[in-house]
């Protein structure tokens, strides 16, 4: 069986990629299962997805605990330690990041395995579809290679699946053609063989009975949410240009988030620590002193403290 | 001490009343809405210091009971049947919260076909939701324990909210003697309410009923849910105990009638126990050794006490008077399984069905489900579920349903 675990954030199209693998592995003749995993659905916050295919049938369901590869539909996944981007991986795991930077940039301030691609998709997709989050059938096209499947099968995989997201037909055809660009940019990675381990009895731990102030689902500590950082959730951030501001304080009304606030001079100041990107400020602001700027990979780009 | 005539309802009202409770939200439904009444009146004559709101639905009622419930308010509401289970999904939402509200449910048969009259699928299907469950045989036991509810509900080792059950019609609008406790002995019964996990401070905001992600926690609050209506088992004694030394009264977890040197025993709950001990009387002047075992408390599940008190016999009957479809009786899946561990285990247990939507249970009834009984421990060989329904109870439905197909004309 070949376990493969997409990362990705909300929108990003990693559980459309999960699934045009499994199509494909399934027209392909394998057996085959994919799934996804997510929270309260939100655009940006960290989601996997996983595939799973093989001759004999599937036994496992769920989260894939050892997975023989992982895609990362965003670099900025690996920083977050919430994404578990690296979980279970060994030595023999197969890693694509989608990102701009080198596989060496990468590994000098992260732990990865011997056989890692990348590939700027997000670059690709900007550039031949125009829409930086449409990358779910490139993902699908490269997972697909890395495993060893035919093109004809992920072809035809891409299509069902694009189709049944209610995409036009030139837009399909569109995605279909980058879709092969990056399927023919890797090579076929060298799949761990993986032997089933066996397993000990787990140490079980004995529940007590705890006092209601701590056996309760209840959280005293107001206001923890700010340990949580979000600025990794954004494709473009909000940027002021303070010439254009009148002070009127709507971005700081609109935010949803809090993470606005105003200074003595009644300017906005955004903490990028927690600004998810949803660019309302931008939208509503009446003078156009809050532009969206696009994240860019090792320069000012978030990272998780 | 004096007592006076007054229906369960009414008693299940004083009880409120008694707790001092501080807010009630109601909606009325039939057989429940005379309590509700009731609680009405005293907030209004300022006999009761409580805040009462009568609400938009079932759903909204327990909504607003949980919350009130969290802000450290001690609250009561009542409700039944279809309402019951229109407030539903906020049950499990309350025991989350551990907010040890008491509901009280008038027992009534579920739609459809609708009816008024008491059977305990209403209850019985809320047995999952972390309320603890107290099941009345009198007017009197309505009133105690909704007084040993609030005690139980409100210990920091247990801190679930509790359901306690009546018979719609047979117990809400049947009248006979109940003693009303004293007041003052009842604040001595029941300290104040000081929830050390509940209350509100606009200073130290706090969240309750959080989302969690992955299971892990869940799987550890659903646990203490589960140890918390365990130790309630320990809890009831301790309130039993210190109820008798104030009000000498004494109500345990289960309670055995006749038992002595009964050979077989009949299981049964709520009002219709009642009838079962007569039923037992009867068959005992015929020289058959048999007694009965009611449970009272049903959850936290008395497992040991149940052992305890069908340990040697020869053959044990279940007599459920609620029908899980495709099943049986609901009971006697939990007293069959709570009897399994027990190497002096019952030869027989057989199941009966009887009283859904108040049907009568006669006394040849109880006669034949004796002598099934007697013989399924005779042979070792256990029965049902057997569907009480006499051949007399045919008769009058064939003509009903001749009545509905219009066969029977009209002759004037």
């Amino acid at each position: 069986m070949v376990a493969v675990r997409f990362h990705g954030r909300g929108g990003q199209g990693a559980k459309t990629a999960s699934r045009i693998l499994g199509t494909a592995a399934f027209i392909s003749g394998y057996v085959a299962q994919d799934a996804p995993i997510y929270g309260a659905e939100r655009r940006g916050a960290p989601v996997a997805a996983f595939t799973r295919f093989g001759r004999e049938p599937i036994r496992e369901r769920g989260a894939i605990a050892h997975p023989d590869v992982i895609v990362v539909a965003d670099a900025s996944l690996l920083d977050d330690a919430v994404a578990h981007v690296l979980d279970g991986v060994t030595g023999q795991t197969v890693l694509f990041v989608n990102s701009s930077l080198s596989a060496d940039l990468l590994r000098t301030h992260l732990s990865l395995p011997e056989q890692v691609t990348v590939r700027d998709v997000t670059g690709i997709a900007l550039q031949q579809l125009g829409a930086r989050e449409a990358i779910s059938a490139l993902l699908g096209a490269v997972a697909a290679r890395l495993v060893g499947l035919a093109w004809e099968p992920v072809r035809s995989a891409i299509d069902g699946e694009l189709r049944d997201l209610g995409l036009a037909e030139p837009v399909i055809e569109r995605n279909l053609t980058v879709a092969r660009q990056c399927y023919d940019s890797v090579e076929p990675a060298t799949l761990p063989q993986g032997t089933a381990q066996a397993v000990g009895a787990a140490s079980l731990h004995q529940p007590t009975y705890e006092p209601p102030t701590k056996g309760t689902a209840r959280i005293a500590a107001a206001g923890n949410s700010v340990l949580r950082e979000t600025g990794g959730w954004r494709t473009f951030r909000p940027v002021l240009i303070p010439d254009k501001c009148n002070g009127c304080w709507l971005c700081f009304v609109y935010c949803p988030d809090g993470v606005i606030t105003m200074n003595q001079e009644d300017r906005p100041v955004v903490d990028y620590d927690h600004c998810k990107g949803c660019q309302i400020c931008v939208h509503e602001c009446p003078t156009h002193a809050l532009i969206a700027e696009r994240e860019q990979e090792g320069g000012v780009a978030w990272t998780a403290k | 001490m004096d007592s006076q005539m007054m229906t369960g309802n009414l008693a299940a009202a004083w009880g409120a009343r008694l707790a001092d409770v501080d807010y009630i939200p109601a909606f009325p439904i039939t057989p429940q809405t005379e309590i509700v009444e009731a609680l009405a009146k005293w907030c209004e004559r300022g006999e009761l210091a409580a805040r009462f709101v009568s609400m938009d639905s079932e759903h909204s009622m327990m909504t607003a009971a949980g919350a009130a419930e969290v802000t450290g308010a001690r609250v009561f509401t009542a409700t039944s049947s279809q309402g019951l289970l229109h407030a539903f999904e906020v049950l499990y939402s309350i025991s989350g919260w551990r907010a040890p509200l008491v509901l009280v449910n008038v027992s009534r048969a579920l739609a459809a076909p609708i009816t008024l009259e008491s059977d305990h699928n209403d209850v019985l299907a809320a047995r999952d939701a972390g309320f603890l469950q107290i099941h009345a045989e009198t007017c009197q036991e309505v009133l105690d324990s909704i007084l040993m509810a609030y005690r139980i509900a409100e210990d920091e080792r247990v801190m679930l909210p509790v359901i306690v059950n009546l018979d719609g019609f047979t117990l809400s609008f049947t009248r006979e003697p109940v003693t009303v406790p004293d007041p003052d002995t009842v604040r001595r019964y029941l300290p104040p309410f000081r929830p050390s996990h509940l209350g509100f401070t606009a200073s130290s905001p706090h969240a309750l009923g959080v989302a969690v992600i992955g299971g892990t926690p869940y799987a550890y609050f659903r646990h203490q849910v589960h140890l918390a209506a365990q130790n309630a088992l320990d809890v009831h004694r301790e309130a039993a105990e210190s109820f008798q030394a104030l009000f000498g009264r004494r109500y345990d977890l289960v309670e055995g009638y006749r038992l002595d040197d009964a050979e077989d025993v009949l299981v049964m709950t709520n009002a219709g126990a009642s009838t079962g001990k007569a039923a037992v009387d009867l068959a005992r002047a015929q020289g058959k050794r048999v007694g009965l075992l009611r449970l009272r408390v049903i959850r936290p599940w008395p497992a040991e006490a149940i052992r305890q008190a069908l340990r040697g016999r020869r053959a044990v009957a279940v007599l459920d008077q609620n029908l899980a479809p495709g099943q049986g009786g609901i009971l006697y899946q939990e007293v069959a399984a709570c009897v399994y561990h027990e190497t002096a285990r019952p030869r027989a247990l057989c199941s009966f069905i009887g009283g859904l939507g108040g049907q009568n249970l006669s006394a040849g009834e109880f006669h034949a489900v004796f002598e099934q009984t007697a013989q399924a421990g005779v042979t070792g060989r256990g029965c049902g579920p057997v569907l009480l329904y006499s051949a007399e109870e045919h008769r009058e439905m064939t003509q009903l349903q001749m009545v509905a197909a219009g066969s029977v004309k009209r002759e004037w």
